[in-house]
C-alpha cells in the first residue's frame, strides 16, 4: 500500500450559468441528449454559451503528512476543487479516491445558531464537522480555553461580538482530528494575535501529528512556512505545481491585479485633458537578490512622463497618493509648485525598501494648478502587492500598522544582576552590585 | 462513497441507485440529535408562551373546526363528541403537513449548510421528522387528557384494546410525510415554482382527507378513491380505536401502511441518488 492518501484523476466540473427560466427545461433536455458527446469530446464548441468549465482535468496526489497549498485568482476553481474533495458537489467527470477520515473547513462557524448558547454551539458545530459527542466532551475544556470566551459560555451567541464568535468557531475547528484536513482561507479571521495562535496550531497539527492538509490561502508567508508543495490553479486547470520557493514567485509575477506600468503612444487618446496627457506611468521595483517579486524589502521607483500644456503664468504641482487595500491613504507626496514649459515632462519618486507593510496598494496621481486647483487626476493608475519577507523570524502573522518601517530598535544591557554563585569572582571574592 | 479494497472512499460523477447506507446515518446520529435539540430550543426562543404553543395550536385549530364545521355547517361527527372528533384529525393532519412542509424544502432551507460541509443530507429531513414527532407526542398527551376528561365526566368514550396500534398510525403518517417530502425536495431544489403550487395542493389535500368530516359522509361510489389516501385509514382508525362502536378496517389500514412505506422507499432512493447533485442548482 502506497503512502498516497488522496488521488484525484481527471476531475472536471461543468457549471451552468445564468438563471432558471422557461427556456431552461428545453435546454436541459437538449443538454442531456448531448451529454455523452460533450463529455467525450471535452470540446468547448459543443457546449452552449450557458455552461462554463470550472475545473478541467485536474490530477494530483496528496501523500500522508503532506501539506499542500492551493492558490489562484478569484474564479480559478479553488473553491470548486475543495468542494468536490469535500463531497459537497460532484464532479462532472473524473474521480477522487482517498483513505482515512477527512474533514473540511470551508467556512468558520458553519451551522452556528444565533439563539443557542456558546456551549450548545460547540456541540452543534462539532457534530456538523463530523466529531462524535465523546470526542467533543473530551476536548471541551481545551476548546473553551483556546477560544477565550469561557465566561460567556452560557450566553446565546447572538450577543457575542463578531470577534468572539469567530474565535469560538475557530476553536471548535482547530480541535478536529481527521487524517486529512481541507481548509479554505480560514486563517484570514480574527485579530493578529488570534491569527498567530491559529497558524501555530496549524503548524502543530501538520508537524507533530503528521496530518495531511490541503488549504487555500492568500497569505504567501504562511504558504511558504507551512507547505511542502503549492498548486496554482488558473481557469480551472493546474498552471503550476511544486515547491513553494519556485512556484510562489512565478505566480506573483503573473498576478494581473498588479498594474506596474501603463504607456500611451498617442497623445490624443491618452488619459488626460487639454492640459495634461499621460504618456507613461510605471512602478519599477528594485528587486533584491534573486527574488523576482516585490516584498517588504524592495525599494519602489515611481516614474511618470506626461505632456503638459498650460499658460506661462501657471504653476504646476504633482501629488502622489498611496492607498492600501482598505482604501486608506497611507501617504501623500507633493512636488513643489513651479513653472514648466509646455511639452513632455517627467517626474519620479522612490518609496524606500523596508517601509511598506505587506499587502496590496494602489497609487493615484493628481495634477494641481497654482498649488491647489486640481486640473487632472488619474486614480488607481498603478497597483501592486507587497509580499511579506521575514527570513528568520518565528512569528509570521501580519504585522500591525499601515507601514512597517525598519527603524532600529536597540536593546542594551545596562547592568547585570547575578545569582550569588556566579557572582563569585575567580578569586572567590564576592562582587557586590548596587 | 464506495468501499474498495485499497481506498476508503471515492467521489465519482454519479451516485448509484439503492445507495441507502444506513450505517453512515448511524455514524451521524449525534448530529441528528443535536439538530433536533437546536430546533426545539430555537422554536420557542423569544416567545412569551414558549412551549405552550405546542398545546395551543391544536386546541385553537380544533376550536375553529368546531365552530365552523360543527356549529355552523352542521357536518356529522359520526356520533363522536365534536371536540374529540376534530382533535385527533387536526393533530394527525398538522403532523403530516408539518413533516411534509419541512422536508420538501430540505435543500433550499439548508442551502448554506449544505454548501459548506458534508454529512449525509438525509440527516436534515430525519431530524425534522424527529422534531415534529416530539411535538406530536406532546399533542397526543393533550388528546389523552381531553379524552380522559370525557371518559370520566361524560362516559362518552370507549377505548378499545386496539389502542396499541397507535404507534403504527403515527409511523404511517411519518413515513408518508417524509417519503413524499423527500421525493418533492429533489424537485423543489431546482424548480422553486413548485413550492407555490404545492402549498395550494396541500391545503386542498386536507379536504380530501377526513379531517373535518367522517368517511361515512362520502358517497359510496367515491369512497374507494378516498381510501387510496393513506391518511384516510390513519385518521379513521385513530377515531375507531377510541370509540369502540366503530369497526377497524384492517384491509384499508394495511393498504395505507403498504403505500406509505413504498413512498418512503421511493423517496429515500431518489433522495440518496440526487442529494449531492442537486447542489449545483441551488
Amino acid at each position: 500500500m502506497s503512502n498516497v492518501l488522496i488521488k484525484a484523476e481527471g476531475i472536471s466540473k461543468l457549471y451552468r450559468l445564468g438563471s432558471l427560466d422557461a427556456n431552461t427545461v428545453k435546454e436541459e433536455i437538449r443538454f442531456w441528449l448531448n451529454k455523452k458527446r460533450l463529455m467525450d469530446s471535452n470540446n468547448d464548441e459543443h457546449i452552449s454559451r450557458k455552461h462554463i468549465w470550472a475545473l478541467r482535468n485536474i490530477d494530483f496526489e496528496l501523500e500522508k503528512g503532506e501539506v499542500m497549498g492551493l492558490i489562484g485568482r478569484n474564479g480559478a476553481g479553488k473553491s470548486t476543487l475543495l468542494k468536490i474533495i469535500s463531497r459537497i458537489v460532484l464532479p462532472t467527470s473524473g474521480r477522487i479516491r482517498g483513505r482515512g477520515r477527512s474533514s473540511s473547513l470551508l467556512e468558520v462557524g458553519t451551522g452556528f445558531h444565533r439563539e443557542l448558547t456558546g456551549r450548545e454551539n460547540i456541540f452543534l458545530n462539532g457534530h456538523i464537522l463530523g466529531m462524535k459527542k465523546k470526542e467533543i466532551e473530551k476536548k471541551f475544556d481545551e476548546i473553551v480555553d483556546f477560544s477565550g470566551v469561557g465566561q460567556f459560555l452560557d450566553t446565546p451567541v447572538k450577543r457575542y461580538s463578531s470577534g468572539m464568535y469567530v474565535r469560538l468557531a475557530f476553536a471548535v475547528a482547530a480541535h478536529l482530528d481527521p487524517e486529512i484536513l481541507i481548509l479554505d482561507e480560514v486563517l484570514a479571521v480574527g485579530d493578529a494575535a488570534f491569527q498567530k495562535k491559529c497558524i501555530d496550531k496549524m503548524r502543530e497539527i501538520s508537524s507533530q501529528n503528521g496530518k495531511t492538509i490541503l488549504f487555500v490561502s492568500h497569505n504567501m508567508q504562511s504558504l511558504r512556512n507551512l507547505c511542502q508543495r503549492v498548486m496554482v490553479l488558473e481557469h480551472g486547470e493546474i498552471a503550476d505545481i511544486g515547491k513553494p520557493e519556485t512556484v510562489i514567485p512565478s505566480y506573483l509575477k503573473n498576478t494581473p491585479q498588479q498594474k506596474l506600468r501603463q504607456e500611451f503612444v498617442d497623445s490624443k487618446s491618452a488619459p488626460g485633458n487639454s492640459s495634461i496627457r499621460i504618456k507613461k506611468i510605471a512602478l519599477n521595483p528594485e528587486y533584491i537578490g534573486d527574488s523576482k517579486c516585490v516584498d517588504t524589502r524592495t525599494p519602489l521607483h515611481i516614474y511618470t512622463e506626461f505632456w503638459y500644456q498650460g499658460l506661462e503664468s501657471d504653476q504646476l504641482r504633482l501629488c502622489i497618493r498611496l492607498f492600501n487595500e482598505a482604501n486608506d491613504c497611507v501617504f501623500e507626496i507633493h512636488s513643489s509648485s513651479a513653472h514648466y514649459k509646455n511639452g513632455l515632462i517627467n517626474a519620479s519618486c522612490t518609496i524606500p525598501g523596508d517601509f511598506l507593510n505587506d499587502g496590496s496598494y494602489f497609487i493615484s496621481i493628481f495634477f494641481l494648478k497654482n498649488r491647489i486647483l486640481p486640473i487632472f487626476q488619474y486614480e488607481s493608475c498603478l497597483s501592486f502587492n507587497v509580499e511579506d519577507y521575514r527570513p528568520d523570524e518565528d512569528w509570521h502573522g501580519k504585522r500591525m500598522g499601515a507601514v512597517r518601517p525598519d527603524f532600529p530598535l536597540r536593546v542594551q544591557e545596562i547592568s547585570h544582576i547575578q545569582t550569588r554563585q556566579s557572582a563569585l569572582s575567580a578569586n572567590g571574592k564576592l562582587i557586590e552590585y548596587p | 462513497m464506495k468501499k474498495d479494497k485499497e481506498w476508503d472512499w471515492e467521489v465519482r460523477p454519479d451516485e448509484g441507485w439503492f445507495r441507502l447506507q444506513f450505517g453512515e446515518l448511524i455514524q451521524y446520529k449525534d448530529l441528528m440529535l443535536s439538530f433536533v435539540r437546536r430546533d426545539i430550543i430555537a422554536s420557542y426562543q423569544q416567545t412569551i408562551l414558549g412551549p405552550l404553543w405546542v398545546f395551543l395550536q391544536p386546541m385553537l385549530t380544533t376550536l375553529v373546526y368546531f365552530v365552523i364545521f360543527s356549529r355552523i355547517a352542521h357536518l356529522s361527527t359520526d356520533g363522536i363528541p365534536p371536540f374529540l372528533f376534530y382533535l385527533p384529525g387536526s393533530i394527525i393532519w398538522t403532523y403530516f403537513s408539518d413533516c411534509l412542509n419541512a422536508t420538501m424544502n430540505t435543500f433550499t432551507q439548508n442551502a448554506l449548510l449544505f454548501s459548506k460541509v458534508y454529512f449525509p443530507r438525509l440527516i436534515a429531513p430525519l431530524s425534522t421528522i424527529l422534531f415534529q414527532s416530539f411535538r406530536l407526542s406532546i399533542q397526543l398527551l393533550l388528546f389523552l387528557a381531553v379524552y380522559l376528561a370525557y371518559f370520566f365526566f361524560h362516559q362518552a368514550a370507549n377505548p378499545s384494546a386496539w389502542i396499541i396500534i397507535l404507534p403504527m398510525l403515527v409511523s404511517i403518517t411519518a413515513c408518508f410525510g417524509l417519503g413524499l417530502g423527500l421525493l418533492i425536495s429533489v424537485f423543489t431544489a431546482r424548480y422553486r415554482d413548485l413550492d407555490n403550487i404545492l402549498q395550494i395542493i396541500i391545503r386542498l389535500f386536507m379536504f380530501a382527507t377526513p379531517v373535518v368530516y367522517p368517511i361515512s359522509m362520502v358517497p359510496e361510489k367515491y369512497q374507494l378513491l378516498f381510501w387510496l389516501n393513506p391518511l384516510t385509514a390513519v385518521i379513521e382508525t385513530f377515531r375507531a380505536i377510541f370509540f369502540t362502536h366503530h369497526t377497524i378496517d384492517i384491509t384499508h389500514l394495511l393498504w395505507s401502511a403498504g403505500s406509505a412505506v413504498t413512498i418512503l422507499f421511493a423517496g429515500l432512493i431518489l433522495f440518496r441518488k440526487r442529494e449531492i447533485k442537486v447542489m449545483d442548482t441551488i
